[in-house]
C-alpha cells in the first residue's frame, strides 16, 4: 500500500470549505428553529432522503447512466488493471461496468468501498490507450477510496432541503402552522432559504472541485505516472483535436490579416463548475509529478 | 475583460487590436522557468516574420532595419540575415548568444516597422528553446500573446507537450487562451 501523500495547501482548502459549509447549514437550521418550523419533521424528511440516496443512488445512478456491469470474464484486461490498482490503493476491488457511449468518460459511484462500481464508457476505451485507460480508473478509484460519493451527498443535502423550502414557501405562503413561532417573520424564509441554497451550491461546487484534484493526485501516485492523466485528460477534453494544424501563414495570407476579438475563459462559469479545467489539472499534475521526481531522489 | 472592451462588445464595436509589442520582453522571464522547468534553453536565434508589400515605406524600412542591424550587431556582436520563405514571407533571423540582446534585436526590428506605420504586416516574432528538439514561442503580434508550438516532423505537432509548457508559463508569458489560434508555422527557418 503506498503512502498517500496529502497536498496541504488543498487539504487547508478542502476544509475551510467544508466549514462554511457546515456553518451555512448550522445558521439555516438555527433560524428555522427560531422562526418556528418544526425542525424535527425536517430532519426526519432529511434523514430519510440520506438514507434512500445512500441505499439506493449507486443503483439509480448506473440504471441512468445505462451502465451495464460486467463479468471478469467478459473484461479481462480492465479487471486485472482494477485489481493491480486496487491493491496498490489498499481498498476491496468493485466491480466494473460498460457505458455504451462514444463520448469517453468515466464513474465511480457507490456508497463505501465495498458496493462501489467504477464505470468506463465505450468511447473512453476506443479514444483512450491503455497506459491513459489505467490513469483514469485510478482518478475514479481515488474517488471510491476519499468516499466522494458519501461526502458530496452529506454535503448537499440540507442544500436540497434548502431549495425544497423555498419552493414550498412560495408556492403556499406558509409550510406549516408554526407552535408559538415568530409568525411574522414567515416572510423570510423564502428568500432566506434560497440565500442558503445559492451559497451551499457554491460552496459545493467548489468542494466537488478539490475533490477532482485530489482524485487526480490519487491517480498520479497510483500509477506513478501523473503525465498518463494528463495526456487522457487533454484527449477526453478534445483539447488535441483543438489546436489547428492549418500553416498561420497561409490563413493570415488567406483572409488579409484577419483578426478575430478574443473572448474566452468567462471566469463566472468556473465558479459554478463541478470539474477543474482541464488546463488546471494539467498544471496540478505537472506540479506532482516535480514532486514524485524529487522524492526519488 | 476591461471596460473598455466590455462596452466596445456590448455596442459590437470590435476595433482591429493594433499590433502589439508591450508583451514581448516577458519571453525574458519566461526563459528563466523554461530552463528550470522543461530544462529547455534559449537558443541563440530569434526571428521576425512579416509580409512583404510593394510601397516606398516598406523599402525604407527593409533600408532602416538593415541599417540598424548592421550598427547594433557591430555593438553586441550579433549577426542577422534577411530570407524569404515558401509562404513569401520575409524573415529577419537574429543571432546573439546574449538571449536579452536577442529580445531587444526583435524588438528593434519590429519597432521600426511600426514607425514606419508598417504594423499591421507584421505576422509574428519566434523565439526557439531547445533540448535535443526546438520548442517555440510564437509571439503573435495582433493577439499581443504568446503560444508554444513543438513541431515533431514536417506535419505533426507534440501538442501535449504544448499544453503543458502552457501550464508552468502561463504565470510568467501572456499565452493565447483559444488553442484554435495556435496556427504552426512549419519549416521555421530558425
Amino acid at each position: 500500500m503506498v503512502r498517500w501523500q496529502k497536498d496541504r495547501g488543498l487539504q487547508v482548502r478542502m476544509i475551510g470549505t467544508m466549514f462554511l459549509l457546515a456553518l451555512v447549514y448550522f445558521i439555516f437550521i438555527a433560524v428555522l428553529a427560531y422562526i418556528g418550523i418544526d425542525s424535527f419533521l425536517l430532519l426526519v424528511i432529511v434523514m430519510g432522503a440520506i438514507l434512500l440516496q445512500y441505499f439506493f443512488s449507486d443503483r439509480m445512478f448506473l440504471l441512468s447512466m445505462g451502465a451495464r456491469v460486467v463479468s471478469e470474464q467478459e473484461e479481462p484486461h480492465l479487471y486485472e488493471t482494477l485489481t493491480r490498482l486496487c491493491s496498490i490503493a489498499g481498498i476491496p476491488r468493485p466491480k466494473l461496468a460498460i457505458v455504451n457511449s462514444p463520448i469517453p468518460n468515466a464513474f465511480a459511484t457507490g456508497r463505501n468501498t465495498k458496493n462501489s462500481v467504477v464505470a468506463v464508457t465505450t468511447g473512453l476505451r476506443s479514444t483512450l490507450n491503455q497506459e491513459e485507460i489505467e490513469a483514469v480508473i485510478a482518478h475514479e478509484l481515488s474517488h471510491v477510496k476519499n468516499r466522494d460519493v458519501m461526502v458530496m451527498t452529506l454535503a448537499s443535502l440540507i442544500s436540497t432541503a434548502a431549495f425544497f423550502i423555498f419552493r414550498n414557501s412560495i408556492s403556499t405562503s406558509r409550510i406549516s402552522s408554526g407552535r408559538g413561532g415568530k409568525q411574522n417573520l414567515w416572510f423570510i424564509i423564502p428568500v432566506f432559504a434560497a440565500a442558503v441554497w445559492v451559497i451551499s451550491f457554491l460552496l459545493i461546487k467548489a468542494l466537488s472541485r478539490y475533490r477532482e484534484f485530489s482524485a487526480d493526485r490519487g491517480s498520479a501516485i497510483l500509477t506513478g505516472r501523473p503525465s498518463q492523466l494528463a495526456s487522457a485528460l487533454m484527449k477526453i477534453g478534445g483539447m488535441i483535436d483543438r489546436v489547428p494544424k492549418e500553416d498561420l501563414r497561409k490563413v493570415e495570407g488567406m483572409n488579409a490579416f484577419f483578426i478575430i476579438p478574443a473572448v474566452s475563459g468567462s471566469s463566472i462559469m468556473a465558479l459554478f463548475a463541478t470539474h477543474p479545467s482541464v488546463e488546471q489539472r494539467i498544471a496540478a499534475l505537472d506540479r506532482i509529478e516535480k514532486e514524485l521526481a524529487g522524492r526519488g531522489d | 475583460m476591461g471596460i473598455r472592451e466590455a462596452l466596445n462588445s456590448l455596442l459590437g464595436n470590435t476595433s482591429l487590436p493594433k499590433a502589439n509589442l508591450d508583451k514581448l520582453f516577458a519571453i525574458s522571464a519566461a526563459s528563466v522557468t523554461m530552463q528550470s522547468e522543461f530544462d529547455l534553453r534559449p537558443s541563440p536565434r530569434a526571428g521576425i516574420c512579416f509580409k512583404p508589400i510593394e510601397s516606398s515605406e516598406y523599402d525604407d524600412a527593409r533600408v532602416e532595419i538593415e541599417e540598424l542591424l548592421e550598427i547594433s550587431s557591430r555593438e553586441t556582436g550579433s549577426s542577422f540575415r534577411i530570407i524569404t520563405d515558401e509562404y513569401r514571407f520575409t524573415w529577419v533571423i537574429l543571432e546573439d548568444t546574449d538571449f536579452e540582446d536577442l529580445i531587444g534585436g526583435v524588438h528593434l526590428v519590429s519597432q521600426t516597422f511600426m514607425e514606419k506605420g508598417l504594423g499591421d504586416y507584421l505576422l509574428c516574432a519566434i523565439f526557439r528553446f531547445e533540448k535535443g528538439k526546438p520548442v517555440y514561442w510564437v509571439y503573435h503580434f495582433k493577439l499581443g500573446r504568446f503560444y508554444p508550438f513543438i513541431p515533431l516532423d514536417t506535419k505533426t505537432r507534440d501538442s501535449a507537450m504544448e499544453f503543458r509548457i502552457r501550464a508552468l508559463l502561463e504565470k510568467d508569458l501572456p499565452i493565447e487562451k483559444e488553442i484554435a489560434k495556435w496556427y504552426p508555422l512549419w519549416g521555421i527557418p530558425l
